[in-house]
């Protein structure tokens, strides 16, 4: 609600303002220019540490000070009975009412400030506080030290702790300006006193050996007396005074804030970042999901079998792709995202391609088939190195972040380290799982490795004779065709989480689980793993904890590899392809299944990836030969409103690599999503 | 059929493809010794891993008639013996659901 005009005309300095006196103890400001309040009143206002000491104290004769001299009627004190804003709410109305006041004050409302504590009878801070702030800005530090004692702090340990930043901040200023006989006497007569951490002042005395400011300022991690030291002080005072004493500052704005960040946390379709999101008091934040990828804009055919990975390279203007058909694509997305072309096409290889990865810089490419890995030149498509090194199939690449090279994982219990031209560096020996993926963390700190644990020779016969029909095997079900009743022996796949330090490659945790673990993928904070887990399951796995920390579930997944991955801004969602053909996207923080998206034909969705270059794009590939780009419906990609889910799929048998638009054009052909091969 | 890797097996021995030692069976779930294939000697085993299964075919043996499926190495495709999968006379039974490895086409691979 607004005032009107009359109301709200601002006090002017030549008019009728306060006292010039009163009107200086504004503007002595700790330094910040605000902006008008947009009546041309352009006075300097303090950040929040205002405080009119002349009508500060709430009491009617104040108040009648400032009827005098803004020639108004003061409103007269408002008595309400009890201390709650609400009634039924567990609010205080004095600290609703002091956190008010500081706002008004920061953008320049002080008569109303004023009249809101004639009004209510309280003030925002007594004003010693206002001072005691001012002396610690402006350096004065016995004035400083002398207004702490009068501040009314009751605990002796803070009002300790406060002095000793205090002298802290002028022992540091002191040996700046290369006083160093006065700043000796602050260390040995103010500081050391006062300090319970002897560490503390020992790291502080071995200060003054630096000969240069800037090596006082590097060594104590301080930015200095003319940098934003002092008010950093304040902030760190505000741990040992009381905030009821001393408010902190904008404390109602950031109250809003966190409001705004807890609404976005629970804005379940929330893929925007947090600046550029539109943010009103008036209502609870909430996206709505038509930013969402949910529609299929393209479908790339080239395969001319089942596609088993996609992935992106870094820049998000190419996804590979490889599968059973032996070979591995290269797309280009084209400038406006509807030019889809399979760029180049990879057919070296012998094998099904297993694993895919591309270089730090998208100029090189990694596959996998079978235990050949392959490193490709991305950009002409021809193969640089064969790498010869792996016994059994190779099943993930995972490139170091700083580009130095990448780590290969395979089913032969083998992790190798190459450098980036593909030569091996190191083997880290024989791991006691056979690697079903592996992933570097971004900060280079971690290696998580997942696979089937491979028990030791005596863990074995131990098993062995615990088993009626005495057969050994670490399959989950018997055989393909899956009739073998479970009496034959086949126990159980004990799997593992293997979670290494990297520069030592040493062993962190080493967690046991059961059933087959088929990707892993590391969040861009490093703090966090997600692991598909057979049967239907996605973990969550805090590492520094090592410890499950979420479970996402309702996709399929039992004999096959099924991939899934973080996406969305900020890592926000995850989502993970599935056997019964859907693509399952689930909101991260509340674990709720989101979109179950249909499209793909009969067979499982095996990998997902979403485009780290456009937060509203990802990829999926299937056993219907076929991979699917997913973007959020526009007036472009609308067309395909009539249902994605029945899209017709053509075969593409020449292998050429052909990508349709959906985009109105319509091609009949046959649907092709049941595979052949047994 | 979606992706998947192939089953590993542990034990004192693993019988595994001879052309790609893909590993196929342990002698813990070995029925019999005395059959013989059409390479020679040929064993029963109770689990067989890492296998594609052919189409069903009625098939006439010395033991009498049953129904029986080749099977293929899943990694090189090499045809290593049959399943059974029903058996006509009452004796035989015991074999349904079985798989026969030729020993010529096996190798230890542990």
């Amino acid at each position: 609600m607004r005032l009107t005009e009359s109301e709200e005309t601002s006090p002017s300095p030549s008019i009728a303002g306060p006292s010039s006196k009163s009107f200086d103890y504004y503007s002595t400001s700790n330094g910040r220019t605000p902006s008008t309040n947009g009546k041309g009143f352009q006075s300097s206002f303090t950040n929040g540490n205002g405080v009119d000491g002349s009508s500060g104290t709430g009491t009617s004769g104040s108040n009648g000070v400032v009827v005098e001299k803004y020639g108004k009627s003061a409103p007269p004190r408002v008595n309400l009975p009890g201390h709650l804003l609400y009634e039924d709410l567990n609010v205080d109305r004095e600290e609703f009412v002091r956190l008010l006041l500081q706002s008004l004050r920061d953008v320049g409302y002080i008569e109303s400030a004023a009249t809101l504590e004639a009004e209510s009878g309280y003030s925002m801070e007594e004003p010693q506080v206002k001072r005691f702030r001012e002396y610690i800005l402006s350096g004065m530090w016995s004035k400083a030290e002398d207004a702490l004692s009068r501040l009314g702090i009751v605990n002796e340990d803070s009002l300790w702790d406060a002095k000793f930043l205090i002298n802290k901040q002028k022992y540091l200023e002191l040996l700046e300006a290369q006083k160093t006989a006065a700043a000796l006497h602050v260390l040995r007569s103010e500081l050391a006193p006062s300090s319970s951490e002897p560490a503390q002042l020992h790291a502080l005395s071995s200060l003054l050996m630096c000969t240069e400011p800037e090596d006082v300022r590097q060594r104590a991690r301080w930015d200095g007396a003319l940098g934003r030291s002092r008010q950093q002080l304040l902030l760190d005072l505000h741990h040992s005074i009381p905030p009821s004493i001393m408010i902190p500052q904008r404390r109602f704005v950031t109250l809003l804030q966190q409001a705004h960040r807890a609404q976005v946390r629970r804005c379940i379709y929330h893929n925007t970042p947090l600046e550029s999101t539109p943010f009103s008091l008036f209502n609870d934040h909430e996206c709505n999901k038509d930013g969402f990828p949910s529609v299929t804009t393209t479908v790339l055919l080239g395969h001319t079998d089942e596609v088993w990975s996609v992935e992106w390279s870094h820049d998000g203007a190419y996804l590979a792709s490889g599968g059973q058909d032996k070979t591995a694509i290269i797309w280009s997305m084209g400038p406006d995202s509807r030019k889809w072309e399979a760029h180049l096409i990879l057919r070296d290889h012998l094998y099904p391609v297993h694993s895919i990865a591309w270089s730090s810089d998208d100029a090189m490419l990694l596959t996998g088939a079978e235990h050949c890995i392959k490193l490709w030149d991305a950009k002409t498509g021809s193969c640089i190195r064969t790498l010869d090194e792996h016994t059994e199939t190779v099943t993930a690449f995972s490139w170091l972040p700083d580009g130095s090279g990448f780590l290969s994982g395979a089913l032969d219990r083998k992790i190798i380290q190459w450098d980036a031209e593909g030569r091996k560096m190191l083997s880290w020996g024989l791991t006691d799982i056979r690697v079903t993926d592996l992933a570097v963390t971004p900060d280079l700190s971690r290696v998580v490795a997942i696979g089937r644990h491979v028990p030791t020779s005596s863990e074995s016969s131990m098993s062995r004779g615990a088993r009626s029909s005495g057969s050994s095997g670490d399959g989950s079900t018997s055989n393909p065709s899956g009739n073998s009743a479970p009496t034959n022996g086949i126990t159980p796949i004990e799997t593992r989480i293997v979670i290494y330090r990297l520069s030592t490659r040493q062993v962190e945790f080493s967690i046991k689980l059961d059933g087959e673990l088929t990707s892993v993928k590391i969040s861009q904070d490093s703090q966090y793993a997600l692991i598909s887990h057979s049967p239907d399951e996605i973990q969550l796995w805090d590492l520094r904890l090592g410890r499950l920390s979420c479970k996402f579930t309702g996709q399929r997944q039992g004999r096959h590899v099924i991939r899934s991955c973080f996406a969305g801004l900020n890592d926000s969602f995850v989502v993970s392809g599935s056997e019964d053909g859907n693509v399952y996207v689930w909101h991260r923080e509340t674990g709720d299944l989101l979109e179950v998206l249909s499209g793909h034909g009969p067979g499982s969705v095996n990998s997902v990836a979403w485009n780290p270059a456009n937060e509203r794009m990802f990829a999926s590939c299937s056993d219907d030969n076929s991979i699917r780009i997913w973007e959020a419906p526009s007036p472009e990609t609308s067309l395909d409103e009539s249902g994605h889910t029945d899209f017709p799929v053509s075969y593409n048998t020449k292998g050429k690599g052909k990508t349709r638009q959906l985009d109105g054009e319509v091609e009949n052909a046959g649907m092709a999503g049941s595979s052949t091969r047994l | 059929m979606g992706m998947s890797y192939r089953r590993y097996l542990h034990g004192e021995r693993v019988y595994g493809c001879s052309k790609c030692r893909t590993h196929l069976a342990t002698i813990h779930s070995m029925i019999s010794r005395a059959f013989t294939g059409q390479h020679g000697r040929a064993y029963l085993f109770d689990v067989v891993v890492n296998v594609v299964e052919g189409e069903p075919c009625d098939r006439p043996m010395t033991t009498g008639n049953h129904t029986v499926r080749d099977i293929y190495c899943i990694k090189c495709g090499t045809t290593l013996g049959w399943k059974y999968d029903k058996a006509y006379e009452a004796t035989q039974k015991y074999k349904e659901g079985k798989f026969i490895l030729e020993r010529n086409l096996l190798v230890d691979v542990q």
